[in-house]
């Protein structure tokens, strides 16, 4: 019923963490990503957080495009379908990390529900979307850009404990302006391996 | 006025019966951010600095200790530094302070007569914190409320 | 179907079913269905309904845990040693425990929400605690800013040791919408088992002192919970040096009367300094004066640290401490029966009678005190 490009599923996964991540390649997401990249053990519980919120939301958004909202002809409706259901399951998932990890729940504080808005998870929406994916390729996409999201934001707290510890960079730059610096820097380093798997 | 999410926080905490029964903003319609930066031009017009206040209210607070728990008189001032049990964290989350309540206000007036906020102040470590960090004296109405005039009246 | 109608209708629908699944997905997660509280290895074993912090469970379950702030974790008296796993202390314990407290698993009670089967430890003094069903017989001012409030039990009996203190359970009113609870020493006798007698100070914009002191009528229905406190006479000949004021006397007021009409501890003498700054602070001065008339071993020292010339006053003056200490060294008989310390009042007034104690040859161990924080 779509033509869906013709991308294997293994390419599809590894390009959406390498090649077009989602924060590094199309840079998606990106204040949450600074805030909680302070602490270590916070980024890995968010990292988990985003990559079901995305992958879940990009499963049912599809289902949700092709079953109701295209066969009814309200795609001009289908921004604010899709931040109900974003909104929905981020909902669900804080009831979740509430009831099994209080401390996490405690840790992640606002930016929990702060995913919702976390231009990420839309934008992964709206590329599959645009690119037809079909069912198979947008549940891939979806986890795998959350994946890439949660590789980035790892990498990202890591190279911050080391800078925290270096008395090298000036007062002006500490904090967020040397954190910005690095996430070009990943950038860049991303770009490098564009070439490999093109999927846009 | 938008407020980040640290204050909006902040803001909710300061409602009455979350930190203390009275809460932190007593009548007041304004939002904390506004009675923050209305109270610091009155500080700047009366010519007072936020950390001098601070240390002069914790230089009578030390005082009053001397008291033990009942008023005693410090030059021209009546305070009185009682304790209760409990500690107070502050609405911005940066801190928890030893729950105290000190009184003071004219030695020449009976303690009955005197209203809290008009003729009296009293405040705690949590409101000296909020001071001297946020700028913070508390809404209208507030018994806790550190009124600028009153501050320049009785303290300098 | 009109187009105007689907766009809505949809968006309306796909609401619907998120939230219906947000609510089913609500009651499975807090329904942590029945489990167990194990208490002291299995001496008690309570079956609960899972999802509630431990303090309220525990009271639900006639099970009172100290708490002077009712469960907001602002108070760190609800202290108990959790042997389960529950988890690593929250943000909102740690600022009350003692590296000690927290390698020992000693919990806030009112933050560790119970989820499973958990077992914990408990003093067992804790199980004597009840909650009592009262009302208000007698309210009277002993001065400007003190009340003496009488309870009468509705019924049964309490039984407690002089020196104890009970929870008044605070109402909801005026703003506030939660009811909590406050720690007051009380001033009755422990023979009077019917009645709680406490002696309430009000305290600038606190919970307690302003329902009691502006809303609290004769008559009114209010609930207590207790007896609680270690706080009491210890059977040694040594004498007791007391010291309170304003409503530290609560608990010396039982402990005294109790004495008298007992006689016991014989053997002790009795020494109470009692401090305020003008006479109109200052109470029970006639009673305690015919205590002293008919009872040859209680002494009163009343002293007041600033009191106008109209007044007259023609006892001692001075600051408390500075009269405990001329007392110390040149007026109670030193013999070897010893001294013991007897301190109730504010942390500021406690550090400072322990010093002069101190100095004067009363060891730490032998000063006694139920400090207000």
């Amino acid at each position: 019923m779509i033509d869906a490009p013709s991308v294997g599923l293994l390419s599809l996964f590894l390009a959406s963490i390498l090649t077009s991540n989602v924060l590094l390649a199309n840079f998606l997401g990106t204040c949450s990503f600074i805030s909680i990249s302070k602490d270590f053990k916070s980024s890995m519980g968010l990292g988990v957080a985003v990559t079901l919120v995305i992958g879940i939301t990009a499963a049912v958004c599809w289902a949700v495009l092709y079953f109701i909202i295209q066969p009814l002809g309200i795609e001009y409706l289908s921004f604010i379908i899709f931040i109900i259901v974003i909104a929905g399951v981020v909902q669900m998932l804080e009831m979740i990390i509430d009831r099994f990890s209080p401390a996490l729940y405690l840790a992640l504080g606002i930016f929990l529900p702060l995913i919702t808005v976390n231009c990420a998870v839309l934008g992964v929406i709206l590329f599959m979307q645009i690119r037809k994916y079909n069912f198979p390729q947008a549940v891939i996409f979806g986890f795998g850009s959350g994946a890439g999201w949660w590789l980035a934001i790892m990498l990202l707290a890591s190279i911050r404990k080391k800078l925290d510890s270096n008395n090298a960079i000036p007062a002006g730059l500490k904090g967020t302006g040397i954190t910005l610096i690095t996430i070009g820097f990943m950038a860049m380093a991303f770009v490098g391996s564009s070439g490999m798997i093109a999927v846009q | 006025m938008k407020q980040s999410p640290a204050d909006k926080q902040a803001f909710e905490r300061m409602a009455p019966g979350i930190i203390t029964a009275a809460g932190f903003l007593g009548f007041d319609e304004r939002s904390p951010d506004r009675i923050i930066a209305e109270d610091e031009r009155a500080f700047e017009e009366l010519g007072l600095d936020f950390n001098t206040v601070a240390d002069r209210l914790e230089e009578l607070a030390h005082k009053g200790e001397a008291g033990l728990g009942e008023p005693i008189t410090v030059g021209e001032l009546l305070v009185q530094s009682g304790d209760a049990r409990g500690m107070l964290p502050c609405p911005w989350e940066d801190g928890f302070f030893h729950k105290n309540a000190v009184s003071v206000s004219p030695a020449d007036t009976p303690l009955e007569a005197c209203v809290e906020g008009e003729d009296m102040l009293i405040y705690s470590e949590l409101s000296i914190h909020m001071l001297r960090a946020h700028h913070f004296c508390q809404g209208r109405g507030s018994p806790f409320r550190l009124e600028p005039t009153l501050l320049k009246q009785l303290l300098f | 179907m009109s187009p105007i109608l689907v766009g809505p209708l949809t968006v309306a629908g796909i609401s619907t079913v998120l939230a219906l699944i947000i609510a089913v997905l609500d009651k499975a997660l807090n329904n942590y269905g029945d489990v167990e509280i194990s208490i002291n290895g299995g001496e008690k074993k309570l079956e609960v309904k899972g999802g509630s912090p431990l303090l309220s469970t525990l009271a639900a379950e006639n099970i009172f845990v100290p708490s002077a702030c009712g469960g907001r974790g602002t108070c760190g008296a609800c202290k108990c040693k959790v042997i389960s796993d529950v988890g690593p202390h929250l943000p909102t314990e740690l600022p009350f425990m003692s590296p000690d407290e927290i390698a020992h698993n000693v919990r806030l009670s009112c933050q560790v929400k119970v989820r499973k089967n958990i077992e914990i430890e408990l003093p067992r003094e804790l199980f004597s605690i009840k909650k009592y069903k009262t009302h208000v017989e007698k309210i009277r001012p002993v001065t400007h800013d003190i009340k003496e409030v009488l309870f009468a039990l509705d019924s049964g009996e309490i039984d407690f040791v002089s020196g104890q203190y009970v929870q008044l359970v605070v109402p909801p009113y005026g703003d506030i919408r939660e009811s909590t609870q406050r720690a007051y020493s009380m001033s009755s006798k422990p023979s009077d088992k019917k009645h709680v007698e406490l002696l309430i100070r009000l305290v600038p914009g606190g919970i307690a002192t302003t329902w009691v002191h502006k809303f609290l009528k004769e008559g009114d229905a209010v609930e207590l919970v207790g007896p609680f406190g270690e706080f009491r006479v210890h059977d040694t000949p040594a004498a007791m040096i007391c010291v309170a004021g304003g409503s530290g006397m609560a608990p010396f007021k039982s402990i005294f009367y109790n004495l008298y009409e007992t006689s016991a501890f014989p053997e002790k003498d009795i020494w109470y300094f009692f401090g305020a700054r003008t006479s109109k602070d200052m109470f029970y001065l006639e009673e305690l004066r015919e205590l002293q008339a008919k009872w040859p071993r209680f002494h009163l020292v009343a002293a007041l640290s600033e009191p106008s010339p109209e007044e007259n006053w023609a006892g001692d003056t001075g600051l408390i401490t500075d009269v405990l200490d001329r007392y110390l060294q040149t007026v109670i008989p030193k013999n070897d029966k010893g001294w013991e310390g007897y301190l109730c009042g504010s942390p500021g007034m406690i550090n400072a009678c322990i010093n002069v104690m101190k100095k004067n040859g009363i060891t730490e161990d032998k000063i006694y005190y139920d400090k207000f924080a």
